[in-house]
């Protein structure tokens, strides 16, 4: 397509009726007049519906025949409708950034319904300001970068191994990698699992071989990531591995390096009473068959929920209850009591498992932290006292075995993960997702994802999916081939930088580094990652950054447009 | 393996799904049974455990799903059948009928500002107001408009003539008289003569009727031609002739008119032949002034003639021939029914004996009657009601009305005349005698001097066809000096020897298409049926009408009629307030002693108070302002369901949730106890775009509460509703109480609970903040039963407080139920899907641990709350994950 010449603007003004949105309160044709003496419109029309197929139409055709080098639509909202009337610009060969939109339905029409006057007069201010920052628009590229077509799975548990199976199955090379000697995580000590009393070691075991035996799949065990460079797309890795280094290239990073249990300190008699123990310490006698005495007790929430650590983990009540339900159906004999706080048996499965726990002759018995239960005995725990709420009495029970629900707590790596990643820990200390809500497996930075216990306390079921939804986003820049960047983005005058560095300081996305030019050290901006949000240029003391598409001159076009 | 993947259910799970898949590169066809995607979450005014506003972070999703090249969104659809599997399923979609043309909306909302059918809008959870023509809310995706149409209203499914009442009876609720009447006359031009004449089956089969009463469907009618009438209105613009072939109607009544007004319209030149001086029939020479008045019929007449129909008056037409050879191409035959039925008696030949049509003929005309002091008219229709009325007000001192029928309206054997006019006659005068047969008219001086009579038993047989069977010997004798005999009439003998007729005279014709024996000649109204009556008449005139345009463009009569119409199913009642039909006003007895109309209309506040009673059974009323007002001209009132095949590789499942029916927890009252709401109706009440612009109030006084309670697990762990979790409520009432209290600070929020189940990130750190800085108190119980205070209107919760034991009352200004959820996933769909669903109706998977999101079919996958309870969060990454599972199943090897 020919290069259209646009040192001298040529604007096309079209305005919108919207029906009688804008037409009823707002003097259409008059604002037409208006902007046709304005400097540089060569043409000016107006639209029933601009974004009709007859408004799209009167776009081009208006490009066309007035060979336009700038347009300007005023109508209803950017939010909905600039993507359409920028198309339109493009099918005739304009740049779309060349398009600018002005807004005056939501902003004008609508709120100033009963001052049609006024409402018109401030339409033409917005108009007016438009076209001025029209003439000063500049065409803007959108770069398209190559996406290495590879991923690295930090974390060899079940949800890492699940997310580097789900990718390698869609046919990307896999780095696998786990600092331990062997594939499997947590679920190597648990004996089974929730809520099908399925054993972990079954479950893991075809997974290890499928991972092992799988040619898109490199494992590497007793290895952690030392360093990771570069962005979406081209990231990267040192491995630091069994004495060797290696190093490899991927365009996108998911991490599932799991969390980790919390040991109690000294709650309970933990560690000075020998029959004190943590469910994941019962699991273990469990799968090796020690016993474990008639008379069984489980306090709930030991660490958990109170002021030094305010969290639910989750996946303790559950733990507790499969436990007990194990325990009861191995020996039906044994007495087994679960001291609990509120009982967080969400959903379906959960609540069945509770109420089989119950029919098993599991009994339940609600403490509050105000009352917490107590223990008695010298060496070894003989009876728990504990505060009956519902019988509203304190009762001592019997007591061979004392287990301890404790809380997941954030894995120690995650410190070295946050910093070699450049993604955020929560207050919690788990790694910090995009934003809570809708971007639960992302990162803030692109190509980065998390999954599993890392992020919160996960059971496997729903850690699998989280480890399916990573390897989703992870797949969506690897399938495609290539990511694209914000075309408007942020640019640093180097020669007006003075190196300060509060533009790295305050960009979210991790965009914006120092690095030495010339005896000085200037921001350097990466494109590729830069998100054009715009506060490095407003924060810049200098005033050394600007935005495309907002840059200062056009900024300032249009506020002196607004007052001339 | 097929790239394409289809997910079903448009909301955040379904768009998360679609959008992931999309970046992957898979072609997503995103079906939503809704008009808008956003399901739930757009319903929900913020968002926990970070406040944020759902509609502000979801609008961004839809948008980009409504943009991305990727995805194609359709909307109001519905999948029908999927054959295949995976890599290669066949799947059909309905996509229902929006009436509008979506490729032309604009989404300017003009056609709502006019639409004047308003119902309870299901977004707002039935608390505010949408209309017929709609987008579910503001932020709607696609932003374009709907019409709810249902089918035909029952008034308008058993008109014989189709007159859409709920179409002017909704104008007139909105003080659109005129258009109200547009809609009438795009029927039939009889508004005036059918709002007073017409026997109304529309309101029989009213709905409102099973409410309180039926719509004064009628006198509105007849309300809508008066405003014309009083305020007068400009001349029809005479319709241009663009069809080939004159018409000729024989006939001036009402079927004659209704063909010509349809054929006229239609494009043809039309002329009626009318033996009498005037046009009309039995409108102006059968039912007496003071019932339809003369200006009335004229002025119905007259808007016929100015759209171009000649009426050629005292022209008796003696010959088809001759017409066919001055150049018409068709005849319509409406001639009616011009001799009345004989009573067979003894003495019926006496001097005093006259028959109904011959008198009221005369009497219509102004010609002087004769009339004794004592009449008797035999028959029960209306005919021989209006004989009674008049010989009343022609001066006879006695009338009475001597019927087979019963006076019981509800019997098989009941008067034919209407209700209203045998009472208006009753309080006039007329003494009425039932059950009683002629027998033989007495004489005295060759004159007659009264009427024999016999009982009958029994008038019609099982079939409803005229069997009168009588007692033995002899029952009252009624003292009279003149006998009007009003016992039926039937076409006159001699007309049209060349015309095929039945053994009663009446001309025999095909049932559909109203053909008579000879080409060219059609038939309809009274000279085919037999005496009926005026809507009935128009009905075969309009039926004519279709088959002659047919005939004339050499179309097949059977074939080129329109499509049969379905009646509406259900009409929903819920929430109706009663209020009394307004009776129409009469004129006072004292003065009806001449012919003045005795009923005297609707005044205009009568007239939209009654229109308002109506319950708009089809939703839209097809007014067709909208119609009007679109200046993109996007609506298509004749646009069908429509059918579309996808070939995709996979299938997601995303329906969401539904709200689980508490009504059979009466203990709490919910609908019965005014200030007793559930907390998706509160989120409705708190959102600003809801119905109160998040005025949070309560129904029964409008004010602000204070003091709201929260009752949670309201049908979740409960073993007589749903023995599961629902997963969300807690953190969903806490996040309610917060909302309580940012709307109105200082408002006390009390959260009765089992277990406060906060099991995700910064959900303690949520509730403790609700504790510690939003006033909400948490008490473990649950509540046995509201109670009411009659004072206030305060609920008054009782429940034993697990932790003390004591059984307590707490009275709150509001009390907020935290409903169960439910899966929203039909048995039909699973099966048409071919999928598992366990007991609760979530949908199966085959491995809860490895394979959570698949489903029992391969190539099928769930997400989001029909998959298990999820709060959002898990929800989308539900939703991710079911793209990462089906990219892995159908991509796989790339």
């Amino acid at each position: 397509m020919e290069e259209k010449d646009l040192s001298h603007p040529r604007i096309g003004v079209f305005i919108c009726h919207c029906g009688i949105n804008i037409g009823a309160y707002v003097n259409v044709p008059d604002l037409v007049e208006y902007a046709k003496q304005l400097p540089n419109v060569v043409h000016a029309e107006r639209n029933l519906f601009t974004c009709s197929e007859e408004g799209i139409s009167a776009i081009k055709r208006g490009t066309k025949e007035y060979n336009l080098n700038r347009v300007l639509v005023a109508s209803c909202t950017p939010r909905t409708h600039e993507p359409l009337f920028r198309a339109a610009c493009e099918e005739v060969g304009l740049n779309k950034y060349l398009f600018e939109f002005v807004n005056i339905r939501d902003q004008c029409s609508w709120v100033h319904m009963r001052e049609p006057q006024k409402a018109t007069e401030k339409a033409k201010d917005l108009i007016r300001m438009g076209v001025a920052k029209a003439r000063l628009l500049q065409p803007l590229e959108e770069i398209e970068m190559e996406v290495d077509p590879s991923a690295l799975v930090i974390g060899g548990g079940i949800v890492g191994m699940e997310a580097a199976l789900n990718l390698a199955n869609q046919g990307f090379n896999i780095h696998l990698v786990e600092k331990e000697p062997e594939l499997g995580g947590t679920l190597r000590s648990i004996n089974k699992l929730f809520p099908i009393n399925q054993e972990a070691v079954k479950l893991i075991k075809p997974l290890v071989e499928q991972i092992k035996s799988h040619p898109k799949i490199k494992t590497h065990l007793s290895s952690r990531v030392s360093q990771v460079t570069g962005f979406i797309g081209n990231f990267n890795i040192n491995l630091d591995g069994k004495g060797k280094a290696e190093q490899f290239t991927v365009g996108t990073i998911i991490v599932a390096v799991g969390a980790e249990p919390l040991k109690p300190t000294g709650q309970y008699g933990y560690g000075k009473m020998n029959n004190v123990l943590t469910q994941l310490e019962l699991e273990e006698r469990m799968k090796k068959g020690k016993s474990l005495g008639q008379n069984v007790i489980m306090i709930n929430c030991v660490g958990a929920r109170v002021p030094e650590r305010t969290y639910c983990s989750r996946i303790c009540c559950m733990t507790a209850i499969k436990n007990a339900f194990l325990i009861k159906e191995s020996n039906p004999k044994a007495k087994v009591w679960i001291l609990h706080r509120d009982l967080m048996t969400y959903g379906v499965d959960f609540e069945t498992y509770y109420r089989k726990a119950m029919e098993l002759g599991v009994r339940f018995i609600r403490y509050s932290l105000e009352r917490p239960p107590e223990i008695i005995g010298d060496e070894k725990v003989e009876n728990i006292k504990v505060y009956h709420e519902l019988w509203r009495k304190e009762i001592e029970l019997p007591c061979d075995m004392l287990v301890l629900t404790t809380p997941l707590i954030p894995a120690e790596d995650n410190q070295n993960i946050s910093k070699m990643l450049k993604v955020s820990l929560d207050e919690f200390g788990f790694l910090l997702e995009a934003h809570l809500k809708l971007r639960p497996v992302e990162f803030a930075m692109d190509g980065i994802y998390i999954c599993g216990s890392a992020r919160w306390p996960t059971d496997v079921t729903e850690g699998v999916s989280q480890a399916y939804a990573a390897a989703a986003k992870a797949a969506g820049p690897l399938r495609m081939g290539y990511v694209k960047a914000e075309a408007i983005n942020a640019v640093v005058n180097e020669d007006e930088c003075s190196g300060c560095g509060i533009c790295e300081l305050l960009c979210s996305f991790q965009a914006i580094e120092l690095q030495p030019r010339d005896n000085k050290r200037v921001s350097h901006i990466n494109e590729a990652v830069c998100k054009g949000c715009g506060t490095c240029g407003a924060a810049c003391p200098s005033g050394a950054i600007s935005m495309h598409h907002f840059t200062d001159e056009q900024i300032i076009a249009q506020v002196e447009a607004l007052f001339s | 393996m097929n790239n394409s993947v289809l997910v079903i259910g448009g909301g955040i799970a379904g768009i998360q799904a679609s959008l992931d898949l999309a970046n992957m590169g898979f072609k997503v066809y995103l079906v939503e049974k809704s008009p808008s995607i956003g399901g739930r979450m757009a319903q929900l005014d913020k968002t926990f455990p970070t406040n944020d506003c759902a509609m502000c972070i979801l609008a961004p999703k839809m948008i980009e799903a409504n943009s991305h090249p990727n995805i194609e969104l359709l909307t109001y659809s519905e999948v029908e059948k999927v054959s295949g599997g995976i890599g290669k399923f066949k799947v059909k979609v309905k996509k229902k009928a929006s009436f509008v043309d979506w490729s032309k909306c604009t989404g300017c909302s003009e056609c709502a500002k006019v639409c004047p059918v308003e119902l309870n809008s299901e977004f707002d959870e039935n608390l505010g107001r949408r209309k017929a023509i709609y987008i579910p809310f503001p932020q709607a995706i696609p932003n374009k408009y709907t019409i709810d149409k249902r089918g035909y209203p029952p008034c308008r499914f058993v008109c014989p003539a189709g007159v859409n009442a709920q179409g002017y009876v909704a104008l007139i609720s909105q003080g659109k008289f005129k258009e109200a009447l547009e809609v009438i006359r795009r029927t039939m031009p009889f508004a005036g003569v059918c709002g007073r004449v017409c026997t109304h089956p529309c309101e029989k089969d009213c709905e409102r009727g099973q409410f309180d009463e039926p719509v004064a469907i009628r006198s509105l009618k007849r309300f809508a031609a008066d405003y014309e009438l009083r305020v007068g209105r400009e001349n029809a613009v005479p319709v241009e002739k663009t069809k080939e072939g004159k018409v000729a109607i024989i006939g001036s009544g009402p079927a004659g008119l209704a063909c010509a007004y349809d054929l006229i319209r239609e494009g043809y030149a039309v002329t009626v032949f009318e033996a009498l001086p005037q046009a009309g029939g039995l409108l102006r020479y059968g039912i007496p002034e003071y019932r339809l008045p003369k200006e009335i019929v004229d002025a119905d007449v007259s808007y016929i003639q100015e759209l171009g129909v000649e009426i050629k008056v005292n022209t008796p037409v003696k010959d088809l021939g001759e017409v066919f050879n001055q150049g018409y191409k068709a005849i319509f035959l409406g001639v009616g029914c011009q001799e009345s039925m004989k009573l067979g008696i003894p003495n019926e030949e006496t001097k005093g004996v006259i028959y109904a049509l011959d008198f009221l003929r005369r009497a219509n005309s102004g010609v002087k009657i004769e009339l004794g002091n004592q009449v008797a008219v035999i028959g029960g229709g209306s005919v021989a009601i209006d004989c009674a009325r008049v010989a009343l007000r022609l001066g006879s001192k006695e009338v009475h009305l001597v019927c087979l029928e019963s006076r019981d309206l509800t019997s098989k054997d009941r008067m034919l005349a209407q209700d209203s006019e045998i009472k208006e006659a009753e309080e006039e005068g007329l003494i009425i005698h039932t059950s009683l047969g002629p027998k033989r008219i007495l004489t005295e001086n060759g004159k007659v001097a009264g009427l024999e009579t016999r009982v009958c038993t029994s008038v019609r047989d099982e079939q409803g066809r005229f069997a009168p069977r009588f007692a033995e010997g002899t029952a009252a004798t009624i003292e009279a000096d003149t006998i009007i005999v009003a016992t039926g009439q039937r076409p006159a003998k001699v007309v049209f020897k060349e015309i095929e007729k039945s053994p009663s005279q009446t001309i025999k014709v095909d049932p559909i298409t109203l053909c008579t024996n000879i080409e060219g000649v059609f038939a309809g109204g009274d000279v085919v049926s037999g005496p009926a009556d005026v809507i009935a008449a128009i009905t075969a005139g309009k039926e004519a009408a279709i088959s002659i345009d047919c005939y004339l463009r050499g179309i097949d009569m059977k074939k080129g009629r329109p499509d049969t119409v379905t009646r509406v199913e259900e009409v929903s009642k819920a929430g109706v307030r009663p209020k009394a039909r307004h009776s129409m006003p009469t004129l006072e007895l004292g003065k009806r002693k001449r012919f003045g109309e005795v009923e005297l209309g609707f005044d205009e506040e009568m007239a939209v108070e009654e229109a308002k009673r109506c319950l708009n059974c089809a939703v839209c009323s097809e007014c067709r302002g909208c119609e009007k007002v679109c200046e993109a001209n996007a609506i298509v009132y004749t646009m069908h369901d429509e059918s579309v095949e996808l070939n995709v590789g996979a299938i997601i499942i995303a329906s969401g949730l539904g709200l689980y029916d508490i009504a059979s927890l009466t203990e709490y009252g919910y609908k019965r106890i005014k200030n007793v709401i559930t907390a998706m109706e509160f989120e409705r009440l708190t959102a600003a775009s809801g119905p109160t612009m998040g005025e949070l109030r309560r129904s029964s006084d409008g004010r602000i509460p204070e003091n709201v309670a929260f009752i949670q697990c309201v049908g979740s762990r409960d073993f007589r509703n749903k023995a599961y979790c629902s997963s969300v409520c807690c953190m969903h009432a806490t996040k309610e109480a917060m909302l309580a209290f940012e709307h109105h600070p200082g408002t006390k929020s009390t959260i009765f609970y089992m277990d406060m189940r906060a099991v995700g990130k910064r959900f303690q750190e949520y509730i403790a903040r609700a504790k510690n800085e939003y006033n909400v108190t948490c008490i473990r119980g649950r509540p046995g039963r509201i109670e009411v205070n009659p004072e206030n209107d305060n609920p008054i919760i009782w429940y034993e407080e697990t932790i003390t034991g004591e059984v307590k009352s707490f009275e709150a200004e509001l009390v907020v139920l935290a409903q169960a959820m439910v899966p929203q996933i039909t048995k039909e769909l699973a099966d048409i899907l071919g999928i598992e669903l366990d007991e609760d109706g979530f949908v199966k998977a085959p491995d809860k641990l490895l394979q959570p999101l698949d489903t029992t079919r391969p190539g099928i996958f769930a997400c989001g709350y029909v998959h298990s309870p999820r709060d959002i969060p898990d929800s989308v990454t539900q939703a991710s994950g079911a793209a990462g599972r089906t990219a892995e199943a159908i991509a796989g090897g790339k």
